[in-house]
């Protein structure tokens, strides 16, 4: 028995209600935002913003998942920031090698945010957008469909593959396998008995995919109907006007310099 | 079902067909030679086949594995020559078309697929969408899509199922049954159906076999039906039956009438549905042989025959030679969850067992009972949460992880999850490496591992390009060379044919019973947990519910009923014999060997498992 692998999560919110074109501009206006502004704490309100819907529509729990990534990527930025930032105002850290000041920090915090900012609002909108949601939603928007079908069998395969990966995983650890150890070389080397049966598994699965979508009539070079049709209804365009106001409202507070370091 | 006019009662016509999926191979030389183990044979996999499949019927096709009957298939839903890369020749006409030139996708409209593996048959994200992908991919307008839903889903049993729900939350035997939902939302001609309840527990094939029988009777379901099963049980619900040997069509006819020709059944390595073998051995007629439990049961009434139930003292058929040893495994209160979306799912819920050395012990139960879980516990891949699970009297987590894989070995349900070198040997000796053998010792364990599961001939071979029974032995020979005391197997022989279950289980008992190896085995297989384990674990909703001797469970069919067990028709025939004679509390027959010697017939001298394959 396991988890549903998926990383959708399977709710009745108003979120997940909405149509993923609603989303995706809501999605569209958090990326502006912490695009636009600079400062920690004006990138950290489009974050905090991600993070609530995240938080109200269950999916905090499948962020756990991606955490190693999302810090990897914000400690990284945090560190190779501060070089391409003027040395400007007092210094808050002072070391034999490095002065590090005010500015820096906070550029660097900023840069970092914005980061966590983007991949955290595409997880929102991942997380409560089913496969489907996201094919007809792009389509919607003119994107051809073979483009967004091959998009959702991948958003699909991912976590199929991190189930395969924990089950090699598990038998080759079953046959005394130890990947902490020895060096660094060496180390890299011991991932080989989990790289090949993944790969392997992968390719079969594919394989086995690509027949069955034939069988069931998929081609992209032929006409589809699509039953599940939706119409944008008055808390889309709601979403979408808030959304607009929210491009605008950033674009009008970068003007006046707010949020700006 | 009804006969197909415009076919002249054909749904499928195939002349000559060969295919090898090496593309450059020679199809010229495809000939005569058919003394070489179709398993491990290279070359075409179809060496001209002829066949005309009737329009209106369910068939049923069988043969060895690496017979060439998956193959087969995919040349009726076009698969094959268009879209599978091989060399390719003959003629295949499917309900009047000529499907070496048509697209699988143009196909897909008249002829429905479904396959073993469930899983990579789902591409949606709800039950709903599921379903109308099939449609939508025929164009099929929106406004008749949903009563399409409705009505394949009722199909297929599923008229319940909440539609908003995820494909991936479901059972394996709901997501089988969804695959079929789907394939029939695009209202198929013909349906071709391969091993569709290989990968699933007793009660999901149990409920595929129900959809089959309903539709064969349905007036608007598929009107024709290929099956591709290992199963006798399904193949009995066919009209007619083909037996393929060497990538040929053997034998074609009646189903009755195949699965009573008992040396035809042994020549294409098919496994004798039991009674037959039974009644076989007794000597009976061809014409006389029964098929089903109940046809036997009724021979048996009408003709001299008195039915001797085993004794309480009859010993196990295979395994477990000697008396249990000391307590090896210890598991007391064993609990353990899992993290889900919806908070944690307890998958172990309290259990309290004890395997001693030297026992064959298995552990049944549906998908999600808790049985895997259960299993990765004894070797410390999982801790419990709560509880304790000793191994020697010691906790299994103050082993690291060198100690307790020496001692016990785990055999996973699927052998490509482990295999990754470029030899057989090199793969045999990794689990010894990783454990510290080196130099002769680590030379020896390997060449013994590898004599021991009969692949000498194979040790510098490429693992990947065996077949899946001889990975199953690699991945087995891997484990025997850490020379560990005790193994766990999950799902030992699922994706093996007939023969190649019984090769391999005949191997593990007889490493019991001459090594005292421990063996637990986590299965759906009640064949084998009849024929090699004398005590049976029954597990549900993550408790322990059973835990007796096989014989005795068997014995109860109100229990195999109430956790949805299925008896092996030995079984199954002898309780039936008991109950006509009013002596339910008799033990049943195990195996075939049993069944024979309770009606008065001697054992068979040669090898009763080899003789013919069964169990």
């Amino acid at each position: 028995m396991s988890a549903a692998p998926t990383l959708y999560v399977d709710r009745d919110t108003f979120v997940h209600r909405l149509d993923p074109r609603a989303k995706l501009a809501m999605v569209l206006a958090l990326f502006v935002a912490a695009y636009m502004f600079e400062h920690p704490l004006a990138v950290a309100t489009p974050l905090a913003v991600a993070l609530g819907v995240l938080a109200l529509t269950g999916g905090l729990r499948k962020l756990g998942r991606i955490k190693v990534v999302i810090t990897a990527l914000f400690l990284a930025g945090f560190l190779v920031w501060p070089a391409y930032a003027p040395a400007r105002g007092p210094v808050v850290v002072s070391t034999p090698v490095f002065d590090l000041t005010e500015y820096e920090l906070l550029f660097a915090l900023g840069r970092s945010e914005r980061i966590v900012a983007f991949i955290v609002s595409g997880f929102a909108f991942i997380t409560t957008t089913s496969n489907e949601e996201i094919v007809s939603g792009l389509r919607g928007l003119g994107v051809p469909y073979a483009f967004c079908f091959a998009l959702g069998t991948a958003l699909r395969l991912f976590p199929t593959f991190l189930g395969a990966t924990g089950t090699v995983k598990q038998a080759q650890e079953a046959r005394g396998l130890d990947l902490s150890a020895g060096g660094p070389l060496q180390r890299m080397r011991n991932y080989i008995p989990l790289l090949i049966p993944v790969l392997m598994t992968a390719v079969r699965n594919v394989n086995s995919q690509s027949m069955a979508l034939e069988a069931r009539g998929f081609d992209t070079d032929r006409e589809r109907t699509f039953y599940d049709r939706r119409t944008f209804r008055a808390a889309d365009w709601g979403v979408t006007a808030l959304a607009v106001g929210v491009v605008v409202g950033v674009i009008g507070l970068w003007w006046l310099g707010v949020g700006q370091l | 079902m009804t006969e197909s006019a415009e076919t002249g009662g054909v749904a499928a016509r195939l002349r000559d067909v060969l295919f090898s999926y090496d593309r450059d191979a020679d199809l010229d030389d495809e000939g005569s030679d058919d003394s070489v183990d179709p398993d491990s044979r290279g070359g075409a996999v179809l060496r001209g086949v002829d066949l005309d499949v009737p329009a209106g019927e369910v068939v049923v096709v069988m043969g060895a594995s690496g017979g060439g009957k998956s193959t087969l298939l995919r040349t009726l839903n076009a698969l094959i020559p268009g879209f599978l890369n091989g060399a390719f020749d003959g003629d295949v006409e499917v309900l009047g078309r000529d499907a070496t030139a048509t697209k699988t996708s143009d196909l897909a409209e008249q002829v429905g697929t479904v396959m073993q593996d469930y899983e990579a048959q789902l591409f949606g994200t709800s039950v709903e969408a599921e379903v109308a992908f099939g449609p939508e991919n025929l164009a099929v307008p929106p406004e008749e899509i949903g009563p399409r839903i409705d009505r394949a889903l009722s199909q297929a049993g599923l008229g319940d199922l909440d539609r908003r729900r995820e494909p991936a939350g479901l059972s394996g035997g709901q997501k089988q049954r969804l695959v079929f939902a789907s394939v029939l939302a695009m209202r198929p001609e013909l349906l071709v159906l391969d091993e569709p309840t290989s990968d699933l527990d007793p009660l999901g094939a149990r409920n595929v076999v129900e959809i089959v029988r309903s539709l064969a009777d349905a007036s608007d379901g598929p009107e024709t039906i290929v099956l591709v099963t290992h199963e006798i049980e399904e193949a009995l619900l066919a009209d007619s039956a083909v037996l393929l040997k060497d990538g040929r069509v053997f034998r074609q006819g009646p189903t009755e009438s195949v699965f009573t020709d008992v040396a035809a059944l042994r020549e294409s390595r098919v496994e004798l549905p039991p009674v037959v073998d039974a009644f076989d051995r007794l000597g009976w007629d061809r014409e006389q042989l029964p098929v089903t439990v109940a046809e036997a049961a009724d021979r048996v009434e009408q003709s001299d025959l008195t039915w001797e139930p085993p004794e309480p003292t009859a010993p196990a058929p295979a395994g477990s030679g000697g008396d249990p040893g000391e307590v090896r495994f210890a598991v007391e209160g064993a609990r353990y969850s899992y993290d889900t979306d919806r908070g944690p799912v307890t998958a172990v819920d309290g259990v309290d067992l004890e395997i001693r050395a030297g026992e064959v012990v298995a552990i049944v139960g549906h998908n999600g009972s808790g049985k895997t879980t259960l299993a990765k516990q004894l070797n410390g891949l999982f801790d419990p949460d709560d509880g304790r699970v000793s191994w020697r009297g010691r906790d299994v987590r103050e082993y690291d992880a060198g100690e307790i894989g020496r001692e016990v070995g785990f055999v996973f349900q699927n052998p490509d999850h482990q295999i990754f070198e470029d030899t057989v040997r090199d793969e045999v000796a990794f689990g010894p490496k990783n454990f510290g053998i080196e130099g002769e010792e680590l030379d020896a364990r390997v060449a013994d591992a590898i004599e021991t599961v009969d692949l000498g001939s194979l040790a510098d071979a490429d693992p990947f390009a065996l077949s899946k029974g001889q990975r199953q032995r690699v991945a087995l020979a891997s484990i025997l060379a850490t020379r560990p005391s005790a193994i766990v197997f999950d799902e030992p022989t699922t994706g093996l044919d007939a023969e190649q279950q019984v090769a391999f289980m005949d191997l593990v008992a007889r490493l019991n019973r001459e090594e005292g190896l421990t063996v637990v085995m986590v299965t759906h297989d009640m064949g084998s947990v009849a024929r090699y384990a004398p005590r049976t674990v029954v597990m549900a909703d993550g408790r322990k519910v059973a835990d007796r001797s096989t014989r005795e469970l068997f014995a109860d069919p109100e229990a195999l009923d109430r956790w949805q067990l299925d008896a092996p028709q030995p079984v199954a025939l002898s309780n039936e014999l008991a109950a006509r004679a009013g002596r339910e509390d008799a033990l049943p027959a195990l195996t075939v060997e049993e069944v024979v010697a309770g009606l008065g017939g001697e054992p068979a001298a040669d090898d009763p498992v080899r003789g013919g394959v069964n169990r």
